[in-house]
């Protein structure tokens, strides 16, 4: 299946314009029932609500916002061409800094997440007694509105919220921590509110992929005397391993955008200790009013997208295809 | 080795299986069902553990405040409303663009597809700022099509129904092109019935974010009555809020028809999934 | 394009189109009519509660002014910026929003409202003058005000026993030491000073931020002052929670409500919380005013008010503004404020009895309200105005007193430091 975005940007060699793709269309278009021009138009067809909805909402954004970055823009004037100033602006302050390293921090989740997903997928793929119902249960955080994430967390984390509370009730602690209070914790606490959002939708991606290997794959593993463990690394691992990429480069691009979780939970705080790329920018928008500076900081981080997306890519793709 | 070691090491694995679900599924489900506790219970302390997590007594007054303070019954039809349309246009739109994607010839396929996966990188989550003023020109705030619009052509369900068509043989459609059957014809009458449990899958994933899609709704949609619950849910809290005890209600009032639709929808989702990600 | 491919679309696509058609219609069904003026304003945060206060007052109005079509969208705190900013980008903000005054100046800054000086001509004289100074900008008026907040000191007796306190605080620094001792004796904390708003804390110890166009906060007042809260803070005495967002009340109230906090410094309307979630603690509850150490400054002033966005023009301005007036009037004012348990800024409402004979026997709750009303001429809301880009410097001040107090960086060099970046921003 990834097999067509793993070679993204490779061109197709039958649509490449050429004598042979000329003379291939002439004939069809001739001799075929339904000649190529034809479905050309149709498929474009089919394409366009798509397209359209894109255009306007996706790529027109993005596009102006690219624009903007590069403008003094201050809501009642018109926007003024000031070129890399705002890419300069944000050299200039350090909580850019913090931000663009918390997001790449943020990465380690991505690991964390994709071998979780997995163990539980292994797991729950089997139909033991009340499988669905644990099935149901890791879901569970992936089915929950934000606004209610943000709710419940801040109730988890409270300082003399559940989670210090079960802690002291087990004499694990006896201070209350502060999870979102002290600086050196305050992400790594939203990073477990990540995980724990994610690692359901995960698993449901990777039991899909492990219930499509085929039967006779494992029975032959089975034969061979290959045990528990070795047909997991020899058969599972391999067999799945496109829906890893897959997995991985969501996750990626995910922790690298994230702001939701920093959005209802910290705005930021301490210390600007939580701060991401993309709060960064929104912050910079909404609060300060600083539309291009805003756009300049989201530009920075879809490069950082791209170039981690690439590097996925490059180390996971499977060798054999 | 004899039989009966055997049947001891099997069983140690099974409970120790068991054993490590109901760890995890005890991690996962803690903030909601301590939520659930809070909102059933009426008196002690909320935080209190483990007291809190069994109340002493329980009662529904919490839900019902919940519907007195705000207009919950409004909220939750404004929301089955959205998440209908989202997911009936969803569906047609994502399908119909994948569609010539997986089945049919035309010069700059792989571009177009490239692009629509590329979607993926860009931080489309600030472009909210962008939308709410094209929302304006179009005429579109306060207006069911503003929420639902943006949301409709996604990358991932466009790369769903792609991957389900491809996997339709040839020879289905060939018979059908013989028979002169227009394209549309053939997606409507073969390749959509063909794909139905990856459009379950695509019906539940759509149902469930566009239930609990918030940022969006709340920028476009003004008037308190247009409002989904996501979003009204909010009116519990703040300055002049409600106590913990109804607001964790009201939380569980939101969340629990995403989980029903889950919970029931389950295996069709799942079989929809594996469809997708062969 | 084919016929059969338009027309099997068109047939597919019949009933979908349809309700999508209908639930167009179904939303635009509330629009005015043509010949009405609408005035659409945004109140922050007040639903549920003020629903009934508000639909009587509507009411009210449209039979008194049937040429006006009123329009009242509630926004909860967490999103107005988001949607008001988008609004005026977008030229459809409303022609009225509720504001507090450092959001206020913000939007102003930017161009994004309008001064008001005109549309409120002489009834400007009706207002407290602490409001009106409150909403000048740069010499302009940029608002009507409503109602404001002044802060009172509840405190928990019983707490305050068991740890061995017998004399309430009258200043900063007896407080810090009692939030200390509480701590060190019960195990709860003292209290969660508004550190989110550090400028605010400066000002209301009287110590300015910027004397003669030059940053001023690395004296050795301010030091000590950051001393004191780092100490307090170490050992254990502040409240953690929300300690630095720019809103900790619904964490500092929570605390108090649930025992683990001794004082709480809100204003009054908190307390009715207490009683209604509480009454346990709220039977041990007794009230005393905010121990700050600044002269003629009243705690916890935070003023809302009504702005008018700079798109709201001609005959829409003319009557926002009469509604404007109308909804901050005497008598709207003096019921609003006895609702909230707010302070109003009508001269004569404020005048009332109702603020000006209360009981100080009558529970804490009415004995908060006495002690808030007698500061409810001085008060004004505390933060810096005529900085550009203030921002930014705020940011930057804000992180290092942060630092400084959960003590990772030396107090003296993180206020240096800041005071610098302050400088090289002002000169310019």
């Amino acid at each position: 299946m990834m097999a067509d975005s793993a070679r993204l940007g490779v061109p197709d060699p039958g649509n490449a314009p050429g004598p042979a793709g000329a003379i291939d269309r002439r004939m069809r278009a001739t001799g075929g029932a339904r000649p190529r021009a034809k479905q050309a138009r149709q498929a474009w067809f089919f394409l366009a609500p798509a397209l359209l909805l894109l255009l306007v909402f996706t790529f027109w954004p993005v596009l102006w916002g690219s624009i903007l970055a590069f403008t003094e823009y201050k809501i009642i004037t018109p926007p003024t061409w000031v070129g890399l100033q705002n890419f300069e602006d944000l050299l200039d302050d350090p909580v850019f800094f913090i931000s663009i390293k918390n997001s790449l921090l943020y990465l380690v989740i991505v690991p964390v997440i994709q071998l979780g997903a997995i163990v539980l997928a292994v797991l729950v793929n089997n139909s033991l007694p009340g499988i669905k119902l644990f099935r149901a249960a890791f879901y569970m955080p992936v089915v929950t509105s934000v606004s209610v994430v943000g709710i419940m967390w801040g109730w988890m984390y409270n300082e003399q919220g559940l989670i210090n509370a079960v802690l002291q009730w087990l004499h694990v602690i006896n201070e209350p921590i502060g999870w979102l209070s002290d600086d050196r914790l305050a992400l790594f606490s939203l990073m477990l509110v990540t995980l724990w959002r994610g690692l359901g939708w995960y698993m449901v991606l990777y039991l899909a992929a492990l219930q499509s290997i085929p039967k006779d794959v494992e029975e032959a593993a089975v034969l061979d005397g290959a045990n528990r463990w070795q047909r997991f690394w020899r058969v599972t691992i391999p067999m799945i391993m496109p829906t890893i990429l897959l997995c991985t480069v969501l996750s990626t691009l995910s922790a690298m955008k994230v702001l939701e979780e920093v959005l209802i939970m910290t705005k930021g705080g301490p210390v600007s200790s939580t701060y991401t790329g993309l709060y960064y920018a929104y912050d910079q928008g909404i609060r300060a009013f600083n539309f291009p500076r805003a756009l300049a900081a989201s530009m920075v981080v879809s490069v950082f997208c791209i170039g981690i997306a690439w590097l996925n890519f490059r180390f996971l793709r499977p060798r054999h295809r | 080795m004899n039989a009966a070691t055997a049947n001891l090491r099997r069983r140690a694995s099974t409970t120790l299986h068991y054993t490590v679900l109901v760890a995890v599924a005890l991690l996962c489900a803690f903030p909601l069902l301590w939520t659930l506790s809070a909102a059933i219970g009426t008196e002690g302390n909320v935080f209190a553990f483990p007291s809190s997590l069994l109340p002493q007594r329980v009662s529904l007054a919490n839900f019902i405040e919940v519907f007195r303070v705000v207009d919950l019954g409004r909220y939750f039809f404004n929301s089955i409303w959205i998440t209908f349309w989202t997911v009936v246009w969803t569906v047609l739109v994502c399908s119909l663009a994948a569609y010539p994607l997986a089945r049919l010839h035309f010069r700059g396929r792989r571009l177009v597809f490239a692009v629509i996966l590329a979607t993926l990188m860009l931080p489309t989550e600030i472009n909210f700022l962008v939308n709410f003023i094209t929302t304006t020109h179009l005429r579109l705030v306060n207006t069911y099509a503003g929420v639902i619009l943006p949301t409709l052509a996604g990358a991932i369900g466009i790369f769903i129904m792609k991957n389900a068509f491809e996997e339709i043989p040839q020879d289905l459609l060939d018979a059908a092109r013989v028979d002169g059957a227009s394209e549309l014809h053939i997606f409507f009458r073969i390749m959509l019935p063909l794909a139905l449990p990856q459009i379950g899958a695509l019906v539940i994933l759509t149902t469930v974010t566009s239930w609990n899609n918030f940022l969006w709704p709340s920028v476009v949609l003004t008037k308190s009555n247009l409002m989904p619950l996501a979003v009204g849910i909010l009116e519990l809290s703040g300055t002049f809020g409600s106590s913990t005890r109804v607001i964790a209600a009201g939380a569980i009032l939101t969340v629990a028809p995403a989980l029903i639709v889950f919970f029931f929808a389950q295996r069709f989702f799942m079989r929809g999934m594996e469809g997708a990600i062969k | 394009m084919n016929l059969p491919l338009l027309r099997s679309i068109a047939r597919l696509a019949r009933w979908p189109l349809m309700l999508l058609a209908a639930s167009l219609l179904l939303a635009c069904d509330s629009a005015a009519a043509p010949d009405k003026v609408h005035v659409e304003f945004w109140t922050m945060s007040l639903k549920p509660k003020f629903t009934p206060y508000f639909d009587t007052l509507l009411q009210k109005y449209a039979v008194a002014h049937p040429d006006v079509a009123l329009e009242w969208v509630d926004v909860p705190w967490d999103v107005m910026q988001t949607k008001l900013t988008a609004a005026i980008v977008a030229r459809s903000a409303p022609a009225l929003v509720q504001l507090n005054v450092p959001w206020a100046y913000d939007y102003a800054l930017v161009g994004a409202l309008q001064p008001i000086d005109d549309l409120m001509g002489e009834d400007r004289a009706r207002y407290t003058d602490g409001a009106i100074a409150d909403l000048t900008f740069n010499g302009k008026l940029y608002g009507f005000p409503h109602y404001n907040s002044v802060n009172v000191m509840a405190y928990n007796t019983a707490l305050f026993r068991k740890a061995g306190i017998t004399q309430v605080p009258t200043t900063r620094e007896e407080q810090l030491a009692v939030a200390k001792q509480i701590r060190a004796r019960t195990g709860q904390y003292g209290f969660s000073p508004a550190l989110g708003k550090i400028a605010g804390v400066f000002l209301e110890e009287g110590l300015p931020l910027i004397e003669h166009d030059r940053a001023v906060f690395n004296s050795p007042a301010h030091v000590a002052l950051v001393a004191k809260l780092a100490a307090a803070y170490k050992a254990g005495g502040l409240l953690k929670d929300k300690l630095f967002s720019e809103d900790n009340y619904p964490a500092s109230i929570d605390a108090y409500k649930s025992g683990r906090m001794a004082m709480l410094e809100a204003p009054p309307s908190a307390l009715t919380r207490v009683r209604d979630d509480a009454p346990d603690v709220y039977a041990v509850t007794d009230v005393a005013p905010v121990p700050i150490g600044g002269r003629g400054i009243a705690a916890g002033g935070w003023l809302f008010h009504f702005a008018m966005p700079r798109d709201t023009t001609g005959r829409v301005a003319i009557e926002a503004a009469r509604f404007a007036k109308f909804l901050t009037d005497d008598q709207n004012q003096l019921a609003f404020a006895k609702l909230a348990g707010a302070f109003p800024t009508s001269k004569k409402a404020a005048a009332d009895p109702h603020f000006q004979n209360l009981p100080m026997d009558a529970g804490a709750y009415g004995k908060a309200m006495a002690i808030g009303a007698k500061s409810m001429n001085i008060v004004r809301t505390l933060y810096v105005a005529g900085v550009p880009g203030f921002e930014r410097l705020n940011k930057r001040l804000q992180d290092a007193v942060e630092a400084a107090i959960i003590g990772r960086k030396d107090i003296q060099t993180a206020l240096d430091d800041a005071v610098a970046f302050w400088n090289t921003k002002l000169g310019k």
